[in-house]
């Protein structure tokens, strides 16, 4: 019984890491951008929320969608002023570009937010609901729910609507999407606002269930790594997968062994995948 | 040629050992994961300084605190020591705030020769090899342990213990010597469980932690991995007779609170703690309403540890007669102040100040103290009702 509690408990963690790895996913696809800022903007995230949520009493469960447009927006801006600058370079340069914004943001979050730890108390979140022996907090329930309804929209948008076909024409070649109408400049600044929403609409989510401060992103940068990796590099279906499973893996590290080695065993399995499954566990396209 | 120079000059300078007259220097958790604990120890320094420099400050000279914030982690804490010393001159240390950053800084004060009080490091590895020049105020954990083992002994021993700690040096400590006392009390161990603070779900742990089904559990944890493990307790459904805590996080005015810790899962939970605002020492009452006039907020007994701490270190230069480290190491040796709003103080051979331990519960959102019977403000409320019936 308490395996299924424990597994159960890791679908609900793994659903918000999924939500979080799908964005990486998809920039690292379409752009081949690895963005070590993700863990930054899902940072912003929380912020928004803590802050709309003490200062306008807006609950991060009804408001994240605003959160998600607000990041939506300073993403695209930071893609025209500085990532476009590096498309199609060399990695190192990618990786210090995304390495400088993360440190900036963490940084700035730093001066103006303060580095002390921040919670909400939102009464919802903290509810406990079960049956039989089994027991869920609400707040965990509601952002593995939410986080899940948006994974499963964003790969309906990429398969269905013309800017998702647009996007997926990007991923798969970029010097014939140009040739084929498709405004290549544009494409990607959308997908690294949709990619960075994920991540900050992530971050509102774990807000009522966790706590912020500035470098409260960082993990989620590495673990997001792992589970692109585990997903099959730059598939948003796999990413989804992947982040369920690391989610399943962390609880059962810690009922089974211990919780400090939950990190352990995640990055035994990132070097397993890379070692044995390069492809990744879900096949994922090349 | 000439920047060689340069850098020799100031390799020079900085070799320099003399230090400024009137200056102490203080190590905290400013900011960081610790910030709520850096912040009470901030305080407590900040009206201990008001008080002495209002009383005509230290040999004549109004005293002079430079505070530096190791973030919460113990290199920075350990750079602090050559910045305070080396560039800021000073002749004293009081710190950190956390047993691993202080643990980190023990050995760094003593090859500078420079004396340190420890205000609230429980881990008794601080301890180890101060060669002389460390010392500590608050009680260690095996006090904590033993004083946690003898107020079940009042109410009633619990069957089995578990014991939950986080995986840094306060909580290994904590929890190894909640280990040794309770085997040396015939208690059986159910569980020993270590986490890492920044997990953002207890629940397999918890789960775990239930299924061995103790009569009593034993958390060593700061603030927000104290509140999550409460409300993740109700989710749980864990039910042992006694929650009890080795102080710190679970011994926080903001603990109880619902904005800033577990609110009302934090009822019926016991904690050890150093020092309450009605403890019989002289000033403590007045202490707490200067602390609640300033800061609208009632005082952790950390603050008063940092408070003290100042007090006892100008106690000391005055004792010294100078501003010299060796002799306000030795001023501290030989110190004796019986009556200090912590209680009384001095150090043993190992620079080890002998502090009473009080028991608390929450209870109505308030803490009570509940054990020693002389200083109880209130009844311990047992068993701990279970979750279902709150």
């Amino acid at each position: 019984m308490h395996f299924v509690q424990a597994f159960l408990n890791g679908l609900l963690v793994g659903g918000v890491y999924a939500l979080i790895a799908s964005g990486m996913a998809l920039i690292f696809g379409v752009m081949r951008l690895v963005n070590f800022a993700h863990g930054a903007f899902l940072m912003l995230g929380t912020y928004l929320s803590y802050y709309g949520w003490v200062l306008l009493g807006l609950n991060p469960y009804l408001f994240f969608p605003l959160w998600g447009v607000v990041l939506f927006v300073f993403a695209v801006g930071i893609y025209r002023v500085l990532v476009r600058r590096v498309m199609g370079a060399n990695d190192f340069l990618q990786i210090l570009l995304t390495e400088g914004i993360s440190l900036a943001l963490v940084g700035l979050a730093q001066l103006v937010f303060g580095a002390d730890y921040r919670q909400i108390n939102l009464p919802i979140a903290n509810r406990i609901t079960g049956f039989g022996s089994l027991h869920f907090s609400v707040g965990y329930i509601l952002s593995f729910a939410v986080s899940l309804l948006l994974v499963i929209a964003l790969t309906q948008f990429l398969a269905r609507t013309e800017m998702g076909r647009a996007i997926r024409a990007v991923a798969q070649n970029r010097t014939v999407a140009p040739l084929m109408g498709i405004r290549v400049e544009r494409v990607s600044a959308i997908t690294f606002g949709l990619g960075i929403a994920c991540a900050g609409i992530a971050g509102a989510l774990l807000l009522p269930i966790f706590w912020t401060n500035p470098t409260v992103g960082a993990p989620y940068t590495l673990k997001s790594f792992v589970i692109v990796v585990l997903g099959g590099m730059g598939s948003v279906q796999g990413a989804a997968l992947g982040g369920l499973l690391l989610g399943v893996a962390e609880q059962f590290t810690a009922y089974t062994w211990a919780d400090r080695y939950a990190e352990v065993v995640n990055f035994v399995i990132f070097l397993l995948v890379l070692l044995f499954r390069p492809q990744g566990l879900f096949g994922g396209k090349a | 040629m000439r920047r060689f120079v340069l850098a020799l000059a100031v390799v020079a300078l900085a070799g320099c050992q003399q230090s400024k007259p009137g200056r102490i220097g203080v190590i905290t958790a400013l900011t960081g994961s610790q910030q709520a604990f850096g912040q009470a120890h901030d305080r407590g320094y900040e009206i201990a300084l008001e008080e002495i420099n209002a009383a005509g400050g230290v040999l004549g000279k109004p005293l002079e605190i430079v505070k530096y914030d190791d973030q919460s982690k113990a290199d920075i804490a350990a750079q602090g020591v050559a910045k305070l010393v080396d560039q800021d001159k000073v002749s004293a240390l009081i710190g950190s705030y956390s047993s691993e950053s202080t643990k980190a800084i023990v050995p760094l004060v003593a090859r500078r020769g420079v004396p340190l009080l420890m205000p609230t490091a429980t881990a008794d590895n601080v301890l180890d090899n101060t060669q002389g020049w460390s010392f500590r105020l608050c009680s260690g954990a095996t006090d904590y342990a033993n004083s946690m083992v003898s107020f079940w002994r009042d109410a009633g021993m619990p069957k089995s213990v578990a014991i939950v700690y986080e995986n840094t040096n306060f909580g290994q400590a904590n929890g190894a010597a909640m280990k040794k006392a309770a085997t040396d009390a015939h208690i059986p161990i159910a569980t020993e469980e270590s986490y890492t603070a920044k997990s953002p779900s207890y629940t397999a742990m918890l789960e775990k932690v239930k299924e061995k089904n103790p009569d009593a559990i034993y958390f060593a944890s700061y603030l927000l991995d104290a509140t999550s493990l409460m409300h993740q307790s109700r989710q749980v459904d864990l039910n042992p007779r006694y929650f009890t805590a080795a102080g710190t996080g679970f011994s926080t005015p903001e603990f109880p609170t619902a904005d800033k810790g577990a609110g009302k899962d934090a009822e019926y939970t016991f904690s050890v703690t150093q020092w309450m605002p009605e403890s019989k020492w002289p000033g403590s009452a007045e202490f707490a309403k200067k602390f609640q006039a300033k800061y609208g907020s009632v005082p952790a007994y950390h603050a008063v540890q940092a408070y003290t701490a100042l007090k006892v270190m100008a106690e000391a230069v005055k004792k010294a007669g100078k501003w010299d480290a060796t002799a306000i190491r030795d001023a501290l040796k030989a110190i004796d102040l019986p009556e200090t709003t912590f209680g009384p103080v001095k150090f043993d051979a190992r620079g080890q100040n002998l502090h009473p331990v009080l028991v608390t519960q929450v209870q109505k959102g308030q803490y009570q103290i509940v054990h020693p019977k002389t200083e109880a403000t209130a009844d311990p409320i047992l068993p701990t009702p279970k979750w279902s019936g709150r």
